[in-house]
Parts: C-alpha cells; structure tokens; sequence
C-alpha cells in the first residue's frame, strides 16, 4: 500500500490490485470484527467492487467498532462533529492505519495546493486539542495540513465562536510570511474572513498568496444564502492572482481520503479508493444517475470503516475530465433531504 | 359563553356539570365540519391523520367523554345531586416538536368543557394544532364553535426557553405537557398557582402481545397499519412485537410474513432518508444479534431476536421476540404505555392481572393503539379539568 501511495493519486490507477486489495482487507475485517461479521454473515469474495461488504455510516454512531489482528495498535477515537443529527461518529484510530492515511491525505493535498511548505493557519483554538484520547473532525483535518506546514498557529480565541479571530496574531504573521496556507472549516473560514477585517489587516492582505483550503458542509452558508463564488471572491479579495480556494469533501469514517473540487466542478477518486453510487430504495449501483454515494478506501484496518455508505447524495460522472486527472470522478449534489417521522416525540 | 348546568347519572348517583350552555351545539359544531373535511386534506396532514380526526368528531364519540367521567345524561330533578363538578379554568397546553394529532385532538375535547385554552407548539416542525384552527375557522359558519375558537383559543410558536412558557404556566389552572421527561420537569417547574394542577405525558414505549393461535392476515395487516403510522416516534406505536407461544422459527416466519405483506399493505415509497435510516438499522440490529430483513422498498425493518435483546432506536425497526408471558413481562419497558393484545381469551383474568402487577397504562385491541382519549396515561386529565364539589343535603 505504501508504494501506491508514493505514486500520484491521479494516475496510474488498476482496480485489478485495489479490488483484491479490498477483498482482502474486508475478510481481514471480517475476521477481526464481530459485529460487522453479523452484518455479512455470508460474504465469502467479490468479483466487482459493488460486491464488496460496506457499512452504513451511521452505525458507527451507535456503535464503536474494533477490529482485531496481529500487532494493531489502538490510538485516538475520532469523534465527528454531530451538526445533523446531534450524535458523533466515532471512528478507532490504529497506527499503521494513521500513518496511511496522513501519507493519503498530503498526496491528494499536494495534487491541489502543491508542495511548498509554508505556515498553516488554522481557524480553530489549541484549546480544541487539548482533549485526551479524543480528536474532533475538525482538528484532524487541520492536522492533515500538517506536512505542508513549516510551523502551525491557531487564529481563534474561541474555538466555538469565529468572531474571536486573534487579528494581532494574524498581523504578525502577514508582517512575516508572503505565502500561507489557512485551513478551516466552511462555515467558520467564511464568519471569521466575512467579518469586518480591520483596515491594517486588509493593507497586509493585499498581495499576498495564500491557498485556503476549507471542508465541512454549506449548509450553515446556504440558510445564509451565501453561494460559492461570493464565498471565493471574498476570501480572495486584494490576494496575489495565484491564492486558491480549495473545498474538500470528507468524512471522518473515511478518514485519509479527501475529495477536493476541481477547477470543473467534480471530485476525483484517488487510485486507492473508490466510489459507488446506490439507488436508496433497492440498494442496487446506479450509474449515471443520482443516489447515495458509497466511499471505499484500502487504507483503514483498525475498524471496518474502509467501506462506508454514506448520506450524500452524489452522482458518477463518465469520461475524462478536462482537469486532466484521471479516475473515476463523481459529482457531490448534497445531503439526503430530511423529512421528520411525526409522533409523540419519544426519539 | 355562558354557563349551565348539566346532570348525569351513574348507578344511583346524579352529578351536576357546570358547563357552557353551548356544549351540545358545540358538539354538533364539530360534527358538521366533517363534511367540509372529506372535501379536502390541507397539506400538513397525512391522508390516515385526517380521517381520524374526522372520525374522532363523530357526535357519539364527543359525548364519550362525558358518559365515561359523569354517566348518562339525565333531566334535572332526577334525584340529589351528590357532587358538582365545575371547570377549574383556564388550561396551558405544551405540544413538542413533530407532534402528530395529540395537539388538535386535546384542543377538541377542551373546547367541551368551554375553557380558555393557549397552546404552545413545537418551533421547529409543522404546526398541526394551528393548521387545524385556521381549517375550522375558515369552515365553520358564525356559531358557538366558531367564536370559541376565536376567542377562547391561543396556538403559539416558540421555543423552551421563551418568556411564554413562564406566563403560561403562571396563569393557568390546568398544565397539560406533552413531551420529554426533561421538557415537562422544567415546565411544571415554572412559578404557577398553587392550587393548579399538571399532567406530563412524557417518553413511554408500546408493545404488541400476540398469542400465536390468535396470528391471522387480518391482525398481521392491522398490526403493520399500526406501526408504520409513526413508527418508533409514536408513543402509542410498537416497538415490539412479542409473540406469546411461539419460538424462533414461528417468530422468523411471522417476520417474513410482515415483509411479504408490507408492500400491499403500505405501498410507496417512504423519504429517502427515512429508505437510509432503514439501510443503517438493518445493519446495526444484525451487528447486535438480531435476524434482521428489510420490508417494502426499504420502508421499515423487521427483525427477530431475543427477548432481553434491546429494541434498536430507529423510526421504522419494529422488533420481534418468541416468549413466554413471564419472559415477556420480565422485558416489559419501565415506560411502558400501551400494551396493544391478541389473545384467544382477551377477557381472561390474567390480562388484568398483569395489567395490576405492571405500569401498563393502556390494555387495548391492536387497532385501538393510537386512540386518543379523556383517559391518558394513567390520567383521567379530561375530567380533571373539572374541581369536584361535595353536595349533600
């Protein structure tokens, strides 16, 4: 796996060897993990990546699974953020698995904001990784930045409250460095850089290079009616002509595997991943049309999280795309609408 | 409106209601605009919840309440009056969020006892209560009903922590709260008068008991009607399904058979994320034990296991567990509600005896589930609406 993952992500793809990869991987899983066992007690091998045993994304909301084999060694649980639904995934973090997916995770980044390793600003508080034998959604993916990063410096105050920018860190800092990376998640990067920046902020601003690299939902920002040009456009305003936004879609329960958007508007599967899109209703692969969209990764071992359905809603896209990347690529449409089931209000 | 007196009579005692002179003509009210409501079906009701409402206003149903609290009606003088009962005032009503009919069909039965009522609703859902107002203003003629409703009758939207839940609380005699365990503690935990009253009808959990020889289609299609009306959601709905007499295999047959019937029973398509939460619970009851099959297109999940497996928490999984009656009593929730049964022998002395040892609240027919009435939760809340005056001569 570690020799894939020196290659770049998107080429040199053969589902031949990522399919007996994750064959193999999931009768590991199996073995290792009861529970998931109970939930495919007949597989026995796949011939095509749809036949291979996934897993809801919201079990791992009820349930924290593990999976055992020689030598694993348990380290952090990862812990999503909970905005929909009010109950956090968590996801057990093993060591060899980690060390995949950072190498994963810095080869899809690198694809997109380049090598160069320069200071990251984080939208976030240090206060947020002070939590012992736990990692929010959000740290880790700022964590993820990390191998780009000459050195890391928090920006808010408060982790819950982008308006607490440190704005005399920030001034510091642009008196020091030209080219930054700032990472945050959607709808904190956009409260925090919206705001009234103060003027002294917005001269040092002016000319600078900065690839701001952002994830998490948009739903905060549509209620807000705020739409990804005017998010771009600001965030960028008075920067050097080569400051990029990057949005990226990721799940803690596919951790490693990040999805940025291309300059055309899709998302590229790396070649140790791959994507499904099923029909809700019959669970069949559907192509070419919408449906919830299925991530799976050779990476993940510690839990059988390497295969997950997840609640987005998305749709495969055939043929090249003009970014050049090759794979397969799919189209993120958003999250399955929500209809409440009505009654006394027992759940 | 103004009001009269009203007697009844149960056994040799006679009762004196004071109640507004209009009560009968409110009764009839209610009554005729269900003709207007087989015209049409605001967008806010399901097809199922509008024919029960409609059902709910029948004339003898509405006069229910009265014979089951009071007795029947008899004419003045009949014999000594030996308890008044006069309404205690004006009554708060506590609705969640996505509450299904429980918010307009309380306001129905107080709108018999005449009493000012103000209702708060859930802040983040469709308000059923509201939609129903406007629907019988705007359909009523000018009459009793009408200005009762217009004048007597407040439906408000806010949230726990809004300056109305304190006036409500503080000007009302009666405290009704539908809701959570938490919700009601903190509302009957307002400043109120002190000789007001309050009932919490709180988070309970329903059952089905079935005795096997009693298993027919007609209950089976009876008993998926009942569950996927709400699912989990309803505290009226079943979360499990015991079969009393039977074993594994019967309890895996009965499933399969529930999954067969679902899609003639309920056909459609359910939302798709209601199609994905079915998706995960088929998952997550299978990684704790249980035998677990998808019914419909993936509209609700029905799975066996044993009885001291624990019911997942999920809006459309519907367990089943073989057992014995003292397995199935062991495993009864501390919240039980309603224990819905089919029994050869539904008038046996051992139903009422394990309604006695239990907190069973409710001991009814299956398609008698969701019935809502003045007698809820333990609670005869209807005809505590009313103080009771001691008469004797």
């Amino acid at each position: 796996m570690k020799e894939l993952l020196a290659a770049p992500p998107y080429s040199n793809r053969n589902d031949d060897d990522l399919l007996r990869a994750l064959v193999s991987l999931s009768a590991e899983q199996l073995s290792g993990c009861p529970e998931y066992r109970r939930v495919w007690p007949d597989w026995s091998g796949a011939d095509k990546f749809d036949e291979l045993p996934w897993l809801h994304v919201g079990v791992f909301k009820h349930l924290e699974l593990r999976t055992h084999f020689d030598g694993v060694h348990y380290e952090r649980t990862l812990k999503s953020s909970a905005t929909s639904s009010g109950v956090s995934s968590l996801i057990v973090l093993d060591r060899d698995s980690s060390e995949l997916q950072s190498m994963s995770s810095l080869a899809i980044l690198r694809d997109f904001v380049g090598g160069e390793i320069r200071p990251l600003l984080v939208l976030d508080s240090a206060k947020s990784l002070r939590v012992r034998g736990h990692l929010s959604a959000r740290v880790a993916a700022a964590l993820s930045l990390k191998p780009l990063a000459s050195e890391i410096h928090f920006l808010l105050e408060d982790p819950e409250d982008a308006r607490s920018m440190q704005w005399d860190k920030l001034e510091a800092l642009l008196d020091r460095f030209d080219d930054l990376l700032v990472y945050g998640f959607t709808w904190i990067l956009w409260m925090a850089w919206s705001a009234e920046i103060p003027e002294r902020i917005r001269s040092k601003l002016t000319g600078k290079r900065i690839q701001f690299v952002h994830s998490g939902g948009w739903k905060k920002l549509e209620d807000r009616k705020i739409e990804r040009q005017e998010f771009d456009r600001t965030l960028l305003m008075d920067l050097s002509p080569d400051s990029r936004v990057v949005d990226y879609y990721g799940l803690v329960e596919q951790v490693g595997i990040i999805y940025p958007l291309c300059e055309y508007g899709y998302r590229h599967v790396p070649a140790w991943a791959h994507v499904i899109v099923r029909d809700p209703y019959t669970l069949q692969p559907l192509l070419n049309q919408p449906g919830q969209l299925q991530l799976l990764n050779a990476l993940a071992r510690g839990a059988p999280y390497h295969n997950v359905l997840t609640e987005d809603v998305g749709k495969i896209i055939e043929g090249p795309c003009p970014c050049n990347r090759s794979g397969p690529k799919f189209e993120l449409i958003g999250r399955i609408p929500k209809a409440e089931l009505r009654g006394c209000a027992n759940v | 409106m103004s009001d009269s007196l009203h007697f009844y009579g149960k056994s040799s005692d006679v009762v004196a209601v004071s109640l507004p002179n209009q009560t009968g003509s409110v009764i009839d009210q209610w009554s005729e605009l269900r003709s207007a409501m087989t015209q049409t079906v605001p967008d806010s009701f399901t097809r199922d919840e509008w024919a029960y409402l409609m059902s709910f206003l029948d004339t003898t149903h509405l006069n229910q309440p009265f014979k089951e609290c009071f007795g029947e009606t008899i004419p003045a003088g009949a014999g000594p009056v030996v308890r008044l009962f006069r309404p205690r005032g004006r009554i708060a009503l506590w609705l969640p969020n996505n509450v299904s009919l429980l918010g307009p069909l309380t306001l129905i039965l107080v709108s018999l006892t005449g009493q000012p009522l103000r209702i708060k609703a859930g802040s983040q859902s469709n308000n059923l209560t509201k939609d129903f107002l406007d629907f019988a203003s705007s359909r009523l003629s000018d009459c009793a009903l009408r200005r009762y409703l217009a004048d007597s009758v407040i439906c408000e939207t806010f949230d726990r922590h809004h300056i109305g839940n304190t006036e409500m609380a503080g000007e009302a005699q009666v405290r009704i709260v539908f809701g959570s365990n938490e919700a009601a503690r903190e509302i009957h935990s307002l400043p109120h008068p002190l000789e007001s009253i309050g009932f919490s009808f709180v988070d309970r959990r329903s059952e089905v008991w079935i005795e096997e020889e009693s298993l027919s289609d007609k209950l089976l299609t009876t008993l998926l009607k009942i569950f996927a009306i709400y699912g989990q959601a309803g505290c009226t709905s079943p979360r499990r399904v015991v079969l009393l007499g039977g074993d594994t295999s019967s309890a895996l047959a009965l499933r399969d058979r529930l999954v067969e019937l679902w899609p003639t029973v309920l056909p459609g398509l359910p939302a798709m994320n209601v199609a994905s939460e079915n998706t995960m619970a088929r998952q997550w009851a299978a990684a704790l034990g249980w035998d677990a099959r998808i019914a419909g297109s993936n509209a609700g999940v029905i799975a066996v296991g044993e009885p001291d497996l624990l019911v997942i928490d999920s809006g459309m999984f519907l367990g089943i567990s073989a057992a014995t009656p003292e397995q199935a009593e062991r495993t009864l929730p501390d919240n039980i509600q309603t224990l819905g049964y089919a029994s050869q022998e539904p008038n046996h002395i051992r139903w009422l005896e394990l309604v006695a040892r239990n907190r069973i609240k409710r001991l009814v027919g299956l398609d008698e589930m969701h019935h809502f009435g003045p007698l809820w939760d333990g609670s005869e809340f209807w005809r505590q609406l009313f103080e009771a005056v001691e008469i004797s001569s």
